[in-house]
């Protein structure tokens, strides 16, 4: 069953960073890639992408330029800045703190 | 986080374009829908399927819009526009509310700046946190010069071989000033005048860290020996005020006679390690005898008159430098000790085990001025908090009836997509435009208001105030932090009768006026009613004050009585030519034509000033601890003929009471009662200074009781004796009084004692009434400014009820056409609602009265001859609040009942 696109904003924010942890991506690739690697629990609401991509931007965490996309036309491609990384980076750590005590008491009870 | 900052910045400033924006979304939808023919669809169903996995794409957008940097101070700039299209629909209200808050935040401002040039104010000097005030508690055996601030455990007041033992041989103090001040005679290019001077130590300065605007300031080069030290520093306003800024250096005048040279110039803004001393010039205190020729201070041990201000030294706690200060100072009291007359047990008690220095904390500086002037400053304060508060209450109010009438714009806004946060900015944003508007104008109102008041306060000598018109960071802080707060007060009011969490239902509700509103309006109406009392109360009490001040009898006729100060020692006189030349000056002025009498004293009457002493009398057994003082005016032989003071027994003095006769003594009669049981059986004891049989006279009179500090003061026991036969020349205060006006006597006045010596300065040429003034300055500033603030108060309170009720009648029609119909008359109607206020009026002010009573206690203080609970100023406040009250009521009640039943039948 799909989780609804109502993801925490934080949760967003952080699957965005990590999509964009490799190499730089557009959009529509951001959305696909979250959906592909989650085997399609995790849809983001296509709508709700942009606006917290550019609050991204503003944040400085991410930087956005026009490059060609791979049928061609020009596209907005987002990279990481070094700010984003420590971000990400930070994120993640308490993702897995968060996670891993879920985790435990889960086991526990 | 300096790079989020940076990004936030340059997106600020350039915001991403709307192309931008669409073309990013408009490839996303191609994009998919590409996918989703590759996935096999057809075109159409394509396209139509990425719209649909999209969602609004027009939310997108605005949602992008929204997460931009600048968006908030977008949205607040379209609250501000919405706001100032509000305030200019409805001018007249607008016009109301800025002009409330002017009235209120301007009275705020203006007080707010005195108080905190008097109360919080640290000194102009280097590091004024550093500053210790020294005092002592301890016998003071000797003589005591202060001028105010003193109390027995806290004398401010020290010799000057106890200030250098303590200058010199401290370690915990980087430096240690003496300073006294006191009037002096100077002749500047030929032209004398009196003028306020300070006796400073030589390190004055250079402890202070003052710098010379011109030339050097003293040094501690300048404090060598007696007399030996001629220089002189001036004041920078002084210089600027009265010198014209002309080349001083170098320069000699005249200080009682004196010659001085000037070295230099103060810089600007410094007047006095003292607040409130404003010297014209500074002199070296080794020059005490030129500038107190009356006093013989300087080497004594037992004269008390320099104030201290010490520096701590930054790496000695307070308690080690109290501890190392107390140590040094109880050693130098011992060694005094032996060589005082007095060595009983009890004496060394008093002179020596009770003694203790105290530190305090100096960055204000000692100031007996702002110990007088601190209840009132609280006071007026408290009042101009309270003209605020309600302020708010009326804007608040007339905010709620408009927003009432605006129910119709919210609900289409409501309707339109706007949240309750959205809806809140904006009666936020509102709010804040009048309160910034009547911030603004409250502020340029201040200066010019402060202007008045100071000279007001200043009266005859408006150069001389300590005060100065200033809107300094501290004044800004406070209105703006009041104007903050009680925007955010009012501007939400109207909001109290929106909030809940069904918006939308209950401003479909406001239409019928939900009993939520209602009762916030009835709670404006009681606070209104409670502020206004509150302050008209105060009014009351203090104009009432001032009123028995100015009925006070004193003893004698103030009318047709001009005074002057003249002291021949300030014009260079000798000693013992001075009283000649005094004797001269009366005999010349009463010569003069319109003159009825003329009488001197070297101890002015209603001047708060003070010559007292111990008297020692010889057949009077004084009780244990009994310390018999008395006031001792010197006084010439036309005085208490002058004054108009009856002598009850015995003679007055007359012409045979020379320096060189029997020396004789009158009493009044509270001493002579309280010594003999009557007047005249004091006639023919004998009075005396302790430990100076020099001064034994003979008590040949007794005169009626007058009042001598001031009206306030109760009589006090005093001792005449003859000028001439004084112990030293003295300067002196001639009364005149006079057949018509007072003032237009004191110019021939002036040209009898020209004639005499043009060398002779008269100073304080001043009315007896004008001089009652003057020490009733405190009660007066009180009295004036209450009934400023009590009439606004009515003001705002007729406003805002006026605002309040004609709205909430306008809603009551229909039920009054109602009533009508049913026959009621218009008199009940109107006497139905005018009954309802006054019920709500006198709810409030039956809750208000205790904090009245609570409130008047507190400044009892400052109230004389009206006791906390005086009915008669409570039953004329509460008639004038309810007689406001009443017509704020009427004039709407009565509109309502004109109109014709079947017509307010008719409306909604």
């Amino acid at each position: 069953m799909p989780v609804s696109s109502d993801l925490l904003q934080g949760t967003l924010d952080m699957l965005i960073l990590r999509a964009l942890a490799l190499q730089p991506v557009h959009g529509w690739a951001i959305a696909q890639r979250i959906q592909q690697i989650s085997n399609n629990v995790l849809q983001v609401g296509q709508g709700s992408l942009y606006p917290a991509l550019h609050r991204l931007e503003y944040k400085g965490w991410i930087r956005a330029e026009w490059g060609a996309s791979e049928n061609n036309r020009r596209a907005r491609y987002y990279s990481l800045t070094r700010a984003g990384k420590k971000q990400l980076e930070a994120e993640l750590a308490n993702w897995d703190r968060l996670a891993g005590a879920i985790n435990l008491v889960l086991e526990k009870i | 986080m300096i790079a989020e900052w940076l990004s936030r910045v340059r997106f600020l400033l350039r915001g991403k374009s709307r192309s931008e924006v669409d073309e990013e979304l408009q490839f996303h939808l191609d994009r998919e829908a590409e996918a989703n023919l590759g996935r096999g669809m057809a075109p159409s169903e394509a396209n139509r399927q990425a719209a649909i996995a999209f969602g609004s794409r027009q939310r997108a957008r605005e949602q992008c819009r929204e997460s931009r940097p600048a968006w908030f101070i977008e949205s607040l700039l379209r609250d501000l526009r919405y706001g100032l299209r509000g305030l200019a629909r409805n001018p007249g209200f607008s016009a109301a509310a800025i002009l409330t808050l002017a009235l209120a935040i301007g009275a705020n401002a203006t007080i707010f700046s005195l108080l905190d040039q008097a109360l919080i104010r640290a000194l102009p000097v280097r590091d004024p946190g550093e500053l210790m005030v020294l005092s002592f508690a301890g016998d003071v055996s000797g003589q005591w010069h202060s001028d105010g601030g003193s109390s027995p455990g806290h004398v401010h007041e020290f010799s000057y071989p106890m200030y250098r033992d303590l200058r010199d041989k401290n370690s915990v103090l980087s430096g240690l000033v003496a300073s006294a001040s006191n009037s002096v005679g100077i002749t500047w290019n030929g032209r004398s005048e009196v003028v306020s001077a300070e006796l400073v130590s030589g390190n004055y300065f250079d402890v202070l860290g003052v710098r010379p605007a011109v030339g050097r300031l003293l040094q501690p080069g300048d404090e060598t020996a007696p007399g030996a030290n001629a220089v002189a520093v001036v004041n920078f306003d002084f210089w600027k005020t009265h010198l014209a800024e002309a080349p001083v250096i170098g320069k000699t005048f005249l200080v009682n006679g004196t010659p001085f040279v000037i070295v230099g110039v103060a810089s600007s803004g410094f007047h006095s390690v003292t607040w409130g001393r404003m010297p014209a010039i500074y002199i070296p205190v080794t020059m005490q005898h030129i500038a107190q020729p009356e006093r013989d201070y300087f080497t004594r041990r037992n004269a008390y008159w320099l104030n201290l201000v010490g520096r701590r030294r930054a790496d000695v706690s307070l308690a080690a430098a109290s501890a190392s200060l107390n140590q040094l100072f109880l050693a130098i009291r011992a060694e005094e000790f032996k060589s005082l007359r007095d060595q009983s047990a009890n004496e060394h008690k008093k002179f020596l085990t009770e003694a203790h220095l105290n530190l305090d904390a100096g960055a204000k500086g000692f100031s007996p001025l702002r110990d007088d002037l601190k209840t009132p400053l609280t006071i007026v304060m408290g009042m101009v908090l309270l003209v605020i508060a309600m302020s708010v209450v009326n804007v608040a109010s007339l905010l709620l009836v408009r927003a009432a009438t605006r129910a119709r714009e919210f609900s289409v806004r409501y309707a339109m997509g706007a949240t309750n946060g959205q809806i809140l900015r904006q009666l936020f944003a509102e709010g804040m435009l009048i309160g910034l508007a009547g911030a603004a104008l409250g502020l340029m109102l201040a200066p010019e208001v402060q202007r008045l008041l100071i000279r007001w306060m200043a009266g005859r000598s408006p150069d001389s105030s300590v005060f100065t018109v200033s809107l300094d960071w501290r004044v800004i802080a406070y209105t703006m932090g009041a104007t903050l707060l009680a925007s955010i007060l009012f501007s939400f009011a109207p909001a109290t009768q929106f909030w809940n969490p069904n918006f939308s239902d209950s401003l479909k509700q406001q239409t019928r006026d939900g009993s939520s509103s209602m009762h916030f309006r009835r709670t404006c109406v009681a606070l209104q009613i409670g502020f206004s009392l509150l302050l008209v109360i105060g009014a009351g009490m203090f104009v009432r004050t001032i009123q028995n001040l100015r009925n006070v009898d004193p003893g004698f006729a103030t009318d047709h009585l001009l005074s002057f100060d003249l002291a021949p020692l300030r014009a260079g006189y000798s000693p013992s030519a001075v009283s000649p030349a005094e004797r001269r000056v009366l005999d010349a002025v009463a010569a003069l034509p319109g003159v009825r009498a003329v009488g001197a004293t070297n101890d002015p009457d209603l001047a708060d000033d003070n010559v007292d002493g111990s008297i020692l009398v010889p057949g009077y057994n004084p009780k244990p601890d009994e310390d018999l003082s008395a006031e001792l005016p010197w006084v010439s032989d036309g005085y208490l003929q002058t004054l108009g003071i009856p002598i009850l027994a015995g003679r007055n003095f007359n012409a045979a009471d020379t320096a060189t006769s029997q020396k004789v003594a009158i009493l009044n009669q509270t001493l002579a009662v309280h010594l003999f049981g009557s007047a005249a059986a004091a006639l023919g004891h004998h009075v005396s200074r302790p430990h100076s049989p020099e001064t034994d006279a003979v008590i040949v009179g007794v005169a009626r009781d007058i009042k001598h500090n001031s009206v306030r003061d109760a009589v006090v026991p005093t001792v005449f004796i003859p000028f001439e036969q004084g112990t030293h020349p003295a300067g002196l205060t001639f009364y005149v009084r006079t057949w018509q006006a007072p003032d237009a006597a004191a110019n021939s006045v002036r040209a009898a004692v020209a004639g005499i010596d043009p060398k002779l300065v008269i100073s304080n040429f001043i009315t007896m009434k004008e001089q009652i003034d003057d020490t009733l300055l405190g009660e007066r500033t009180i009295a004036l400014l209450a009934s400023a603030f009590g009439l606004v108060a009515m003001l705002l309170a007729g406003i805002g009820l006026y605002g309040i009720l004609a709205y909430s009648t306008a809603q009551r029609t229909r039920e009054i056409g109602i009533r009508m119909a049913l026959g009621a008359r218009r008199s009940s109607v109107i006497g139905l609602i005018v009954r309802e206020v006054l019920l709500l009026a006198g709810t409030a002010i039956a809750v208000t009265i205790p904090i009245a009573f609570a409130a008047t206690h507190e400044v009892r203080s400052q109230l004389y001859g009206v006791s906390a609970t005086e009915p008669g100023v409570y039953a004329v406040a509460i008639l004038i609040i309810g007689l406001v009250a009443a017509l704020a009521a009427v004039v709407p009640a009565r509109r309502a009942s004109t109109v014709d039943p079947a017509r307010s039948l008719r409306t909604e």
